[in-house]
Parts: structure tokens; C-alpha cells; sequence
């Protein structure tokens, strides 16, 4: 069985359905795309695999655990991780707090910790502050760390929100248009960061994209998504040239 | 025209710059230098201030700094502000500008040997001062206590409103479920009430009861807390405000109706425990254990799920835990307040407890500032001296608190000191001199988490 | 089974007053998406506006001039006050709009529900001010007489106060649907922004909003005067309260749902009165309230809407 399996996950809003029969292996170290004309259901599915709505039909597994069912904190401290399309950063919070916060399930010292600050938490708050300042060294975003995130110019947020979720620890990383509103410098910069934390920490990445090239470049397997069916999967040079893929996208505004 | 508003801008520089000079001196000075001044300035007053006072043509010693003075007989206004200049001004000028040297000295010495030590002597010198400044007369004693508990319940509701980014109307059923369950166990335990017996326990028990009262009282209003926390935290929106709205008119009828706690006509008689020191310890408490809550990972969950709880959900946040945990937590300082005030003005009744209330908490944490623990401290204290001080008004006092509110809601919806950080072992360290290059002391290595 | 019919003709005149304060905050919260906690206090001045006025009408003394008799005199007296307190707290509304709730347009919601509180505060204590602590006693309009239908006792005041609440909630009913400026407070419900795109300017909505609570308020406190003929300062906090709670229980911006919720209210609470001790009427009507709201928190007609307080 693969990391993260998916079997024909089929999700109803309704009456309306959104996404059909979808599968998904991903193995540990794959870097994976999903591409797709605008509501073909990227989103939906990535919303459904990490929790936030529970599948009508079909079975999710994260390293043999079923997720069905799971609250979207329980899935994430199995070891998913995600980003926002839209950034969802915390406005009054600082890049190393928001960094440090997804270490929350890893925090042991509980309420008694919290309230008289013990020895245990100061320890823990001292070495999640310490994991936190690498990560953002990693992403090279740590010149920020003690400003609140909202000061930032919009690429280094970007990678702070990426930091924010490197932070669990997952073994899947899941990426939301991780290039949206970028100029090419800073595609070019995250790009690089991508490819430097699937080659140092060895996760699973699976991203979601509209800029065919970037997804093209990076990804090794690509899955095509119209009207929340799958309807071709491969290596890059495939899609490429899939009719279905370019028929999907006919009209519509793309650069290969 | 160009000429004139030039000469003001030139004016209020100059102003300016010779306000900066005249506080440079001052700049060096660590918070303890200031304590110890206050200190002195106190002592000072106990020893010559009615005699001051009389000189200057008032019967006694201004209770409230001229406050009250202010509007009740403004004719003393001047003497008042002459006896501030005397007793107060020139005495904490002089010895904080004078001691500038041993104080950061002292201060280094203490952070040096360690962080306990230092707060518990800069705590113990803050404790002489106020101390000897209320024990002047009964007012001042009263007023202080009325300050310190209204410190507690803008800290609790601040937890709610600020931190959690709700709009929670039940704090005062909190308070008051911990006002009655605190009295009811001193009450029944230690004095011969009309009402719900003679005294169970021999008097010397009482001080000791005390805490143990009001923790119990603080965990009624967290028990009360669930009622209105199960049902409302299913939904997002503005379902908190309505629910913890009728809780708190569900709380209140409850009293109404419950005869053997006095019903509509109250509780009264109860004991004396609620001293200025008891009162000061519980809310130094208070201050320390919810900066701690709010600066661990724990309690900026509570902001993360504010501020984007879908966000914090993706990052392992259990935001339905972190919710409730900070929503009891609240309450039960809510209730401990309760307890406190119960024990102070020693009568209480369902309406203590009304609309009213809401409206005065609402004030102190909105005008000390959200999400700050510096602007509950400050709205608290400063509510009530501005309710003191507006007391001669009589009936208009409760229109003109509501239009300051008002004009804050429009100028200033966040508070005073909103969004800050509190990290009361910075006001520890001593002060570099201004000219002294390379002589810095150690600073913490990590932006969060105090070490000693 | 008289004994029934008799209770729920009182429940029926109870409900109304709350069912015409509902309305108020209803409106003001689907139109405007604030909670006017300075609505209660509104109703207590239309109440206030009501004695004034019928005061002074009576002592103009034109009815020793013009010879009519004292029902007659006294209708045209009450239908007078009913629709000049009616505007003038309508007045009071706007002018509590224009003041305390436009600046605050932008502001974190928070902000507006602080400044309804505080504005409820200015009203009562202007009241006690200017007014002092003796209650008023509301004059008579209407001279009671007493219909019996089938052993039930029916004042003819009781039948007045219900008809006409009833007339006046179907008349704003008519008002919403009908007219271009229901079109655009309902429009204004659904989506803040679409308004200023019809050419019409929300500012000039929200006067709307609250002048038509404000005027159902004002008659709401003429009725209570009627029926209850002592006023005091801090007669909104008792029935506004309530009144608000109704307002959700009716469902966010229903006009029906606020309606029916007054009713409902009016007929828990009357009932409840007539089982159980007097003194737990609140506790129960809250109780039974906040139970219904725990399983249904968006009420009867509304919609499950999420919008949090936002700072």
C-alpha cells in the first residue's frame, strides 16, 4: 500500500457532485501534481483528503491509518501537511510564532505547563523556538522571524506559511498553488526551495497548479482533473501531449 | 497666515525638544528606581501629609490623588494639585533621578542572582507602597481593592473578547455564580446567619477557608461555563454572544428564585476575608498565571484560531479544545472576581450582577485594549478610578461614562494598549546609561519563553 | 377551559409588545448585521414620547370647545399620539443611527454592540435625570369596558392592543414586499454591497432600518402605557431583553420569524405564569429559549450564517 492512498473517493455537495471514483497513490519521496482546468475540483479534493469535509463514498489511508472520519487536526498530526491557496496566515502573530504553532501536538507540558510555567514548557517552548529558526533558515525567511507576519513582503510570506507547515513534520506535504501572485523571481525562488526540501527531508509532495510550466518542471507524476474526474495521469512529457488534457484546457488560457 | 502657523509649528518643537531634555535624566531610570520612589512619596504622605494638606487650606489628605477634588470642590483644585506637586511629584522626581546609580545597580544584582528573586522584591516594594497608600483612610483601602479585583475580571474577559476574538455577554453570571458560591461556603462555615445558620467552624479557620471559597466559586462559573460553551462552539458566529446572553439573564432568575440563598433580596453579612493583601496576591496571581497562558504555544493557539481557524486546524490546533479550555479558564476568574468583590462590599443580589455589570466589563476591557495584558491592567485600574473620580457627578457620572465609551468605540476600537506582548522580566533589567556604549545587559536568547 | 382562552388572550397582547420590539432588532440585524442593544431603551422613549404627547394633547382643552363624546374624544386622541410618537421616535432612531452606529460602519462589529449598550445607558439615566425616579402614570385612552364571550372576560383594550399590533406587522410586511425601499433592505440583507450599486445609498437605508423599529417600538410602549399604566425608566431592560432574544429565536432578518417568536415568547411566558410560581417565568422562558437555540441556533427562518465577530 502506498503512503497516502486514496480509493475512488466520490463527494456529493448535495446534489451536486464534485468529485468522482478520484485515486491517488502517492509513495514516500514522490513529488506529485495535480493540474486542472478552474473548478475542475483540485481544491475540493485537497479539502477532502486533509479532513476539512468528510467523502461521501471511498477510503483514504495515510500509512494504513484510515482518515475518514478524522477531524483535520488528527489528520494533520498523522503527518499531513497543507498550505492555502489563499495564505492563511495569522494577522497579529509573529513568522516564529506562526512557525512554532505547528508544533502544537508535539507539546507535552498541558495546561498545568501553560498556566505556571514550568520547567518542562519553558524547555519545550525553548527547543519548538529552536526547531522553528531552522525551518525558517531552510526557507530563508528567518531575517523575519520576531516580525508579525503581515509587515512581509508577499513572497516571504509565502514561504513562511511553507515553514508553518515543514513544521509537523509531515510525511506528505500537500502545496495550494504555492506560486499564486508571484513575479518569476520569486517562482524562481520557491521553486529552488521546493526541490531543496523534497531532496533534504525526503517528504511527499503533492501540489496543486495553474502554471503548467512550473508543475511541468518539477513534478514527476501529474494527475489531470476535469469536472472531479481524473482524467489522465502521468510523467510530464505525457500530459504534454494527452488529447484529453489539451482538449480540457481548449479556450482557456495556458502556457505550456 | 503661513507666518503664524509657522511660528506655532516652531513652538511646539521647541516644546518638545525641551520636554525630551528635561526627561533624559530620567530615561536611565529601572522600574525599581520608580517603585522606590513611589515608596517614598508614600512614606512622605503618611508622615506630613494632613498637616500639608491643612496648610494648604483642605480638611484632609486628597483621597484620590485631586481627582475627586476635581468636580466635587473645584475650588481646591489648585491646593490639590500643589499638594500632588509636594507630596508626590518632587519627592518620586528627586529620589528616582538620585538613585538612578544603586537602583540599576540593585537590579542588576537581583536578575543576576535570579528572576524569582527579583519580582518577588520589586512585588514586595510595589505591595509597601500601595499598602501604606491606602491604609490612609478607608476610601483609599476600598478603592484599591475595587482596582485590583476589576484587574481580574478585565483579565478574565479579555481572555474571551481580546484573545479568543469572541463577544461573550456572560461574565457576569460568572461573577456572580463565584460571588454566591464563595459567600454560601463562608457564610454557612463561619458567621451566624439569619439565613442559612449558625457557624459550623470556629472563627480562626476563616482566613484559611478563604481561597479554598473562592476556588470553588471560580469552578461553579467554569462548570457554568460549559452551559454556555457545549452549545454555542458547534457553531461559529455570533451564537457565543446570544447564548452567554441568556445564560447570564438565566443565572440571574436563578438567584431570583433560589430563597435559600436570599432570593431577590440577597445574600449579606459576609466575613471580613477579603483583605488588601489577600486581594493583592490574587490578582498578582491572576496577572502572572494568564501572561502565562497567553504567551505559551497553548494560549496563541486561542489566536490562531481567531485569526484563521482553518489554518490552525490544518496545523494540528485542536481548535475545539483550545476554545473551551480558554472559555473555562476565563470563567473561573470571573468567578474568583466575584468571590473578591462579594467579600469586599459584603452584600450582593441577583442585580449586582445585571446589565449593568456587562456594560462596566464591556468598558474596562474595550478601553485597556484587546488582546493585552498591560491594557486589562490599566483599563481595570483605570475604569475605577474614573468612576471614582466621577462620583460627584452623581447621575450624570452615567452619561458621561457612556459617551467616553462611545467616543472610544469611534476613535479607538481596540483599546488603549491592544496586541501587546506583556513581559514583565524586561521592566526587570536595569537601564543602560544613555552614553555608555558596549555595556548591555544580557539579553534572552529566544523571542518567547522567560529562563532564569 | 375558559380558564385557557382567558390566558391566551393575555398571551396574545403579551406577545404583540414583544413581537413589535422584535421586529426592530430583527431588522437592524439582517439589514444591518449589528445587534442595536440600545433598542429596549428606544421602546422605554417611545413610551415616554407617548405620555408626553397624549399629556399635552389632553390638556389643550379643545374638547371643552368641541363637543363630542369621551370615546369619541378620547379615540382621536390616541389615534393623534399613536402616529405623532410614532414619527418623533422614529427621530429618535435615526438620530441614534446617525450618532452612535454610522461611524462605526467599518468598525469591528464588537464596537457597535458596546456603543448600543452605552447608548442605552445615556437613555435611561437622561430618563432619571430629567425626569427623576417617580414612574408615570400613562393617561387613560381608552375606557375599558368588558366583552364576555363563552365565560371569558375580554377587554376591549386588550382586542385594540392585538388588532392594531397585528395591523401595524402586516403594514411593515407590505412595506418590505412592495415598496422599492423594502426591495432594497431586503437586497441589503442578502449582500451588504449590492445596495450603493442600485443607486440607492445605504446610509439613507440604515435611517430607514432603524426609524421603522423605532416607530413599531414607540407603538409597542403607547400599547404597554394602555395596558400597564405605569412607566418607568427601566421598563426596556425587562421587555427589550427578551424582545431580543425572540428577534434570533425568529431567525436572523425574518420579519415573520420575529413575529411569530414575540408570540411564542408572549404565550411561554404566560403559560409558564399560570403553572408554575411567578418568580420563574424568566428562568424558564430563557431556559426553554436557550434550549431551542442550542439545537437550532439560527432559528426559525434564518439561514445557518457564518459570520464571526471579527476584530
Amino acid at each position: 500500500m502506498a503512503l497516502l492512498q486514496v480509493d475512488d473517493m466520490t463527494h456529493y455537495f448535495g446534489g451536486l457532485r464534485a468529485v468522482h471514483n478520484y485515486s491517488l497513490q502517492i509513495e514516500p519521496g514522490e513529488l506529485r501534481g495535480l493540474i486542472g482546468p478552474n473548478g475542475a475540483g483540485k481544491t475540493t479534493i485537497f479539502n477532502l483528503i486533509t479532513g476539512r469535509y468528510t467523502p461521501t463514498e471511498g477510503e483514504i489511508r495515510l500509512d494504513g491509518t484510515s482518515l475518514i472520519g478524522l477531524k483535520p487536526y488528527e489528520i494533520a498530526s498523522l503527518g499531513l501537511g497543507r498550505t492555502f491557496q489563499n495564505l492563511r496566515l495569522w494577522r497579529h502573530m509573529t513568522v516564529l510564532e506562526h512557525v512554532k504553532m505547528a508544533r502544537y501536538s508535539r507539546l507535552s507540558y498541558g495546561l498545568s505547563g501553560a498556566l505556571f510555567n514550568t520547567r518542562k514548557r519553558r524547555e519545550q517552548e525553548q527547543d519548538t523556538a529552536e526547531e522553528a529558526s531552522r525551518l525558517l533558515k531552510r526557507v530563508g525567511a528567518d531575517q523575519y522571524a520576531d516580525q508579525v507576519v503581515t509587515s512581509l513582503p508577499y513572497g516571504a510570506q509565502r514561504r513562511v506559511e511553507l515553514a508553518r507547515a515543514l513544521a509537523i513534520e509531515p510525511k506528505v506535504l500537500f502545496l495550494d498553488e504555492p506560486t499564486a501572485g508571484m513575479n518569476p523571481e520569486e517562482l524562481r525562488q520557491i521553486m529552488e526551495i521546493i526541490r531543496a526540501i523534497h531532496a533534504d527531508l525526503g517528504l511527499a509532495i503533492f501540489l496543486i497548479e495553474h502554471r503548467m510550466r512550473f508543475v511541468m518542471e518539477l513534478c514527476e507524476i501529474i494527475q489531470t482533473l476535469d469536472f472531479g474526474e481524473v482524467i489522465a495521469e502521468g510523467t510530464p512529457d505525457e500530459i504534454r501531449n494527452d488529447e484529453r488534457v489539451i482538449d480540457a484546457y481548449l479556450g482557456k488560457d495556458i502556457e505550456i | 497666515m503661513a507666518v503664524a502657523s509657522q511660528t506655532l509649528t516652531t513652538r511646539w518643537s521647541s516644546l518638545r525638544a525641551w520636554l525630551a531634555r528635561a526627561w533624559h535624566p530620567y530615561r536611565p531610570v529601572p522600574l525599581l528606581g520608580w517603585l522606590a520612589a513611589i515608596l517614598v512619596a508614600v512614606v512622605i504622605e503618611r508622615a506630613i501629609g494632613a498637616p500639608v494638606a491643612r496648610a494648604l487650606g483642605m480638611s484632609r489628605v486628597p483621597a484620590l490623588f485631586g481627582f475627586i477634588i476635581m468636580l466635587k470642590k473645584p475650588e481646591l483644585l489648585f491646593s490639590a494639585l500643589l499638594y500632588v506637586s509636594l507630596i508626590y511629584l518632587l519627592p518620586i522626581a528627586l529620589v528616582a533621578r538620585f538613585t538612578v546609580r544603586p537602583a540599576n545597580r540593585i537590579a542588576g544584582e537581583l536578575i543576576g542572582y535570579s528572576l524569582t528573586a527579583s519580582f518577588l522584591i520589586h512585588l514586595s516594594v510595589l505591595y509597601a507602597a500601595l499598602f501604606l497608600w491606602s491604609g490612609e483612610n478607608d476610601y483609599r483601602e476600598l478603592v484599591a481593592k475595587l482596582a485590583m479585583i476589576a484587574v481580574i475580571t478585565t483579565l478574565s474577559l479579555n481572555v474571551v473578547n481580546g484573545y479568543m476574538g469572541e463577544f461573550s455577554c456572560s461574565h457576569p453570571g460568572f461573577m456572580a455564580l463565584g460571588a454566591y458560591a464563595a459567600s454560601v461556603i463562608t457564610i454557612l462555615l463561619f458567621v451566624d446567619d439569619n439565613l442559612l445558620g449558625e457557624a459550623l467552624l470556629p472563627p480562626e479557620l476563616g482566613p484559611f477557608m478563604f481561597p479554598i471559597s473562592l476556588i470553588i466559586g471560580g469552578v461553579v462559573a467554569a462548570a457554568g461555563a460549559l452551559m454556555v460553551a457545549i452549545p454555542s462552539f458547534r457553531t461559529r458566529g455570533d451564537y457565543l454572544a446570544i447564548i452567554s446572553l441568556a445564560f447570564m439573564f438565566i443565572v440571574k432568575s436563578l438567584f431570583e428564585n433560589l430563597e435559600v440563598f436570599g432570593g431577590p433580596r440577597g445574600l449579606a453579612n459576609q466575613p471580613d476575608y477579603a483583605s488588601l493583601t489577600t486581594i493583592f496576591l490574587w490578582t498578582i496571581a491572576s496577572i502572572w498565571v494568564i501572561n502565562n497562558f497567553v504567551r505559551s504555544t497553548m494560549g496563541k493557539a486561542l489566536n490562531a484560531v481567531r485569526d484563521g481557524e482553518m489554518a490552525a486546524d490544518a496545523m494540528t490546533v485542536n481548535t475545539r479544545r483550545t476554545k473551551m479550555t480558554a472559555f473555562l479558564f476565563a470563567a473561573f476568574w470571573a468567578g474568583v472576581a466575584g468571590g473578591l468583590l462579594a467579600h469586599v462590599i459584603r452584600y450582593i443580589n441577583p442585580d449586582t450582577f445585571g446589565i449593568r455589570r456587562l456594560a462596566e466589563v464591556l468598558a474596562m476591557v474595550y478601553l485597556g485594549g484587546l488582546n493585552a495584558v498591560a491594557g486589562s491592567i490599566v483599563g481595570g485600574v483605570g475604569f475605577v478610578i474614573m468612576s471614582e473620580a466621577l462620583r460627584p457627578l452623581e447621575i450624570l457620572k452615567w452619561i458621561m461614562i457612556p459617551v467616553l465609551l462611545i467616543l472610544l468605540m469611534i476613535f479607538r476600537p481596540t483599546g488603549l494598549i491592544a496586541f501587546r506582548e506583556f513581559e514583565p522580566e524586561k521592566f526587570l533589567r536595569p537601564k543602560v546609561e544613555s552614553n555608555d556604549q558596549g555595556k548591555h545587559p544580557p539579553q534572552p536568547v529566544q523571542a518567547v519563553g522567560d529562563r532564569p | 377551559m375558559g380558564f385557557f382562552f382567558q390566558q391566551f388572550a393575555n398571551a396574545l397582547q403579551l406577545g404583540s409588545f414583544y413581537a413589535l420590539i422584535a421586529l426592530g432588532y430583527s431588522m437592524v440585524y439582517g439589514v444591518l448585521m449589528i445587534f442595536n442593544f440600545a433598542h429596549g431603551d428606544i421602546f422605554m422613549v417611545g413610551a415616554y414620547i407617548g405620555f408626553f404627547v397624549a399629556t399635552a394633547i389632553l390638556g389643550l382643552g379643545i374638547f371643552e370647545i368641541v363637543a363630542l363624546p369621551t370615546g369619541a374624544m378620547l379615540a382621536i386622541v390616541l389615534l393623534l399620539t399613536i402616529v405623532i410618537a410614532m414619527i418623533l421616535n422614529a427621530f429618535v432612531g435615526m438620530t441614534v443611527e446617525r450618532i452612535g452606529y454610522r461611524p462605526l460602519r467599518q468598525a469591528p462589529r464588537a464596537s457597535a454592540a458596546i456603543t448600543g449598550l452605552m447608548i442605552g445607558i445615556i437613555l435611561e439615566t437622561g430618563n432619571l435625570w430629567l425626569l427623576g425616579a417617580t414612574r408615570l402614570s400613562f393617561p387613560e385612552l381608552i375606557q375599558t369596558s368588558t366583552i364576555t364571550i363563552g365565560g371569558v372576560n375580554l377587554t376591549n383594550k386588550k382586542i385594540f392592543i392585538v388588532l392594531l399590533s397585528i395591523a401595524l406587522m402586516l403594514a411593515l410586511h407590505a412595506f418590505i414586499r412592495r415598496t422599492k425601499w423594502g426591495r432594497a433592505m431586503r437586497a441589503m440583507a442578502y449582500d451588504f454591497a449590492v445596495v450603493p450599486l442600485m443607486g440607492v445609498s445605504i446610509n439613507r437605508i440604515a435611517l430607514l432600518t432603524f426609524a421603522l423599529g423605532s416607530a413599531l417600538a414607540a407603538a409597542a410602549g403607547i400599547f404597554f402605557g394602555i395596558a400597564y399604566p405605569v412607566l418607568d425608566p427601566y421598563m426596556g431592560i425587562r421587555l427589550g431583553w427578551k424582545a431580543f432574544v425572540a428577534a434570533i429565536l425568529g431567525g436572523r432578518g425574518s420579519i415573520i420569524g420575529a413575529g411569530l417568536a414575540g408570540f411564542l415568547l408572549g404565550f411561554i411566558e404566560i403559560f409558564v405564569a399560570a403553572i408554575f410560581p411567578s418568580t420563574m417565568r424568566d428562568l424558564i422562558s430563557f431556559g426553554i429559549i436557550l434550549i431551542i437555540l442550542t439545537f437550532r441556533p439560527h432559528g426559525f427562518f434564518g439561514e445557518p450564517y457564518s459570520a464571526q465577530l471579527r476584530l
